[in-house]
């Protein structure tokens, strides 16, 4: 069997297939079916590409980056440390713990009109939101990571007599990487969910302001192309925090 | 010796009393945290630190929020919210779980729908808004097209690893025994990605609440989530608060219902062993 050599790779052909099929559905289904007939065509959003006006585009993707990334970091840099504080004591977690989980079940969208009402400017306000959003994956992932570290590690490196300060930073830390950076991913989301919301709400730029203000003005092709643009931004900050997570976890391709 | 050897008896088989588990130090730890929560909210109001002037106290929010209680236009808010939000997860749960099912399951279907699906997944949900509304052109229905997007990923996803982390061994011994497919997926895959349906349900129908709050802020008349927007608009900021916690304990029973349902469906593990959020992200 294995000595065998494939010569076509089937799977592959079958993905490449995929694609094709979904544009095509997607062009009959427009064409032929009068309900869908207001959804622009793959051709329609091809074309669209080279009437994109760039500078605009590319402005209001800073835009939102910046709010995204911007939020994302504060709440890596609050999360994160509470997450270990959580984790590693039992104190600070009965502490903690209940105020977070009685704002959990509130989603952060409802948020909004508090932090308008308590930010000024809306910089301020769209990053408080997507550092909110991100702030309770990383938290609870974080706490999760450390309080699920195999409890042999820590009990062969206390073997071995180290000391406290080492213990977290050598052995916790490094056991709990995995599932930090699955919550930073899963924040991610959340936080671009978030900036997309709070931009089509208001008039401050943007990427869920240009697709609003394409909905405004009905051209549709550029709202799916606005969607795409949005679904690459969040997908290559999710390959960006995986790529910082693969250097963090690189114990694991050792082990 | 015969000392130390009671005390230790004492100390292995000691009940914890009533009132030591009332006072332990869990307990009071956890009652400190909560109730600082609400002292330093109207301890920050009441002395106006920066913008927290504009905010209500927690008293004024609970005034407010018994009078809205009683008025008939909560009942229909909190209605349509939780009636979109059910209708949305609803149909992510119809279609997510059986396509999960079948492209854990197998492998030509997964190459021929997955890509298409991995594209349209890091697209944030309020982004479908407009195509919602074109689609459905009644503009309080479009909203549940929100809640739908954002559930169905989960849903699947969880059907998916659910169906992957099935031990292959339990595949070959029913085709040994002459398994047909189809017996094979009512016998070994659906039950045995059941626990992993089940958390996805539950996180879907948790995020399905978001969607349905963001749909309803942006466009809509009807629902908790335009109401508390339109209470800062009206400057009637209590029953902004009130709104967010009453959203908040609707989500939370409706996943805790979620979650109740579908553990007694699987009876033979009552603890779902895969971390939720790991299996939503790979």
């Amino acid at each position: 069997m294995q000595f065998q050599r494939k010569f076509v790779n089937w799977s592959l052909v079958r993905k490449i297939l995929s694609m094709v099929i979904f544009i095509l559905f997607w062009t009959i289904l427009v064409q032929f079916i009068d309900y869908f007939h207001q959804i622009p065509t793959p051709k329609a959003v091809f074309l669209a590409i080279f009437e994109l006006p760039v500078p605009v585009v590319l402005k209001n993707i800073g835009i939102s980056f910046f709010r995204v990334l911007g939020g994302f970091f504060v709440g890596v840099l609050i999360g994160f440390p509470v997450g270990v504080a959580i984790g590693y004591s039992r104190i600070l977690n009965h502490l903690i713990f209940p105020s977070f989980e009685m704002a959990r079940p509130i989603p952060p969208i409802a948020w909004i009109p508090l932090t308008v009402l308590f930010f000024i400017n809306f910089e301020s306000q769209a990053i408080f939101l997507t550092f909110y959003g991100a702030f309770f994956p990383i938290v609870y992932n974080t706490m999760g990571g450390i309080s699920e570290v195999d409890i042999c590690l820590p009990r062969a490196a206390m073997s071995f007599g180290v000391g406290k300060k080492l213990m977290l930073w050598k052995v916790i830390l490094p056991a709990a990487m995995p599932q930090v950076f699955t919550g930073m991913k899963l924040a991610m989301g959340v936080a671009w969910i978030l900036v997309v919301a709070a931009e089509m709400m208001s008039n401050k730029g943007g990427m869920g302001y240009y697709v609003w203000y394409n909905h405004a003005v009905m051209d549709y092709p550029h709202v799916v192309l606005a969607m795409g643009i949005i679904g690459l931004c969040g997908a290559i900050c999710s390959v960006g925090i995986g790529v910082v997570g693969n250097y963090f976890t690189r114990w694991q391709r050792l082990v | 010796m015969a000392n130390a050897e009671q005390e230790a008896l004492e100390l292995v088989f000691k009940q914890p009393t009533f009132a030591s588990r009332v006072f332990s130090q869990k307990t009071i730890l956890n009652t400190i945290s909560v109730v600082s929560v609400f002292v330093a909210w109207t301890l920050l109001v009441h002395f106006q630190v920066y913008r927290f002037s504009l905010l209500p106290s927690p008293v004024e929010v609970l005034e407010w929020g018994r009078e809205w209680v009683t008025t008939k236009i909560f009942w229909i808010d909190a209605g349509m919210t939780t009636a979109r939000v059910l209708v949305g997860v609803t149909a992510a749960y119809v279609i997510g779980i059986p396509l999960g099912l079948m492209i854990g399951w197998k492998k030509v279907f997964s190459d021929l729908t997955f890509p298409m699906l991995e594209i349209l997944r890091p697209i944030p949900a309020p982004a479908y808004l407009p195509i919602a509304i074109l689609l459905l052109p009644w503009q309080e229905a479009s909203v549940a097209f929100i809640p739908f997007i954002d559930a169905l990923f989960p849903v699947l996803l969880n059907t998916i690893i659910g169906v992957k982390l099935i031990d292959r061994d339990y595949f070959r011994a029913a085709q040994c025994l002459g398994s047909s497919p189809r017996q094979i997926f009512w016998h070994v895959v659906l039950p045995g990605a059941l626990p992993s349906i089940s958390s996805g349900c539950a996180i879907g129908m948790g995020i399905g609440w978001m969607g349905a709050v963001v749909g309803e802020m942006i466009t809509g008349k009807w629902g908790l989530g335009y109401r508390i927007w339109e209470s800062y608009i009206l400057i009637r900021y209590p029953l902004i608060i009130d709104g967010m916690i009453a959203i908040g304990i609707l989500g939370f029973a409706s996943s805790m219902l979620i979650r109740y349902l579908t553990i007694r469906l699987i009876p033979w593990r009552r603890a779902i062993t895969e971390s939720l959020d790991e299996s939503i992200t790979k």
